[in-house]
């Protein structure tokens, strides 16, 4: 599946939802999604799961979609346990497992191939995990994963991306991105 | 060191509310705590933490790493909460990418209660032996943090004006809690 794709197809279907890219998923997501409620994890490789864990508690109403890598979720392996122990039902962790450093050179991560994140995640305690193969599998399964209770963790075996933060670096500083995003619903509130 | 020198936990528990409720625009709404206070748990601060696990008003979420708690503050700030952090000086080093990234870089209003494991009372930090309790101050100037020592009842007031500086110069704000609480 191409990454770029698979955040075409969540773009289609996030409705309202609050979304945190990161790593590969940020500059193509800047492209997709202009408009989109999003704060991008830059500078603190391996934050986006808790960035978004945040965003949920805060928002209990509105859907958070995290756009995760993995081998940045190693980064923060605990996270899951923090997740889904906060047990938000709002939180839908998408992880984009090419299986590569690709941001840094396409290094392997750790057991490249081997680590079973959604069974990480299942034994973590999130409420739903699934691993998806394909783009037409996501398509017809992202309505329900954006909606069911959460904490969700869906795996997505991707090829690498097309862009990095490295070969397509732009979009706004963090600190503009935080006080847009917290002013934006602030007045939505 | 004396019982009546240790600051009671309900106290810094009110004085984190009073931080809270000062920089709140709207009571909250139903079912919204007050604040949430993220911990990763420290000795210094166990019986505050045993407190806040009773609490009605504040939320108590223990993190995994000091480096999610800020990523979670983060996240909390943005969407309109009121967020704390009790943390140990060793998780305050292990996290400092996190809080210049987010801190710094991110302009979010970290604020973090602190505590000084094993800090000897007869000395000042900076003055102290062990590596761990000597350079937090230090670390904090490097990265322009401001920060502050609590010790006493008659500290306690710095609670809410450190959180206000946190907002105020959206960016971090440190209190070191130098004795363990009571």
């Amino acid at each position: 599946m191409r990454p770029e794709d698979a955040l075409r197809a969540i773009n289609e279907a996030r409705g309202d939802a609050l979304v945190v890219p990161t790593m590969t998923a940020v500059p193509e997501w800047r492209t997709i999604a202009p408009e989109a409620p999003s704060v991008a994890c830059v500078g603190f490789m391996g934050g986006a799961s808790s960035l978004g864990l945040g965003l949920a508690l805060a928002q209990p109403e509105r859907r958070v979609i995290v756009l995760d890598g993995d081998g940045s979720l190693l980064m923060q392996l605990g996270s899951l346990a923090t997740v889904a122990g906060a047990a938000p039902a709002n939180y839908t962790h998408v992880l984009f497992a090419n299986g590569v450093y690709q941001t840094s050179g396409s290094q392997g991560i750790p057991a490249s191939g081997s680590v079973d994140f959604a069974g990480m995640a299942e034994a973590a305690g999130y409420a739903f995990t699934t691993r998806i193969d394909t783009l037409e599998e996501l398509r017809i399964r992202l309505p329900e994963l954006l909606s069911i209770r959460g904490p969700v963790l869906v795996e997505l075996a991707v090829e690498e991306a097309e862009l990095t933060p490295m070969t397509a670096p732009g979009g706004d500083p963090l600190r503009v991105q935080v006080q847009q995003l917290r002013e934006r619903l602030a007045g939505e509130g | 060191m004396p019982e009546n020198e240790r600051i009671p936990a309900p106290l810094i528990v009110g004085a984190l509310k009073a931080a809270f409720r000062g920089q709140r625009t709207a009571p909250p709404k139903d079912g919204e705590p007050l604040g949430w206070v993220l911990s990763v748990p420290d000795t210094h601060q166990r019986s505050v933490i045993a407190e806040l696990e009773g609490d009605d008003e504040l939320r108590l979420l223990t993190c995994s790493t000091e480096d999610e708690a800020n990523a979670i503050a983060a996240g909390l700030y943005i969407g309109g909460a009121e967020v704390a952090l009790m943390i140990q000086h060793a998780g305050l080093y292990a996290s400092v990418n996190t809080l210049r990234g987010v801190g710094l870089d991110g302009g979010v209003p970290l604020f973090a209660l602190v505590g000084l494991l094993s800090r000897e009372p007869e000395l000042e930090p900076e003055d102290s032996p062990r590596s761990m309790v000597r350079f937090a101050g230090p670390l904090m100037d490097t990265f322009e943090v401001p920060h502050a020592l609590l010790e006493t009842r008659d500290d306690l007031g710095l609670i809410a004006e450190y959180y206000a500086l946190s907002r105020e110069r959206s960016g971090p704000a440190v209190v070191f809690v130098g004795r363990e609480t009571a």
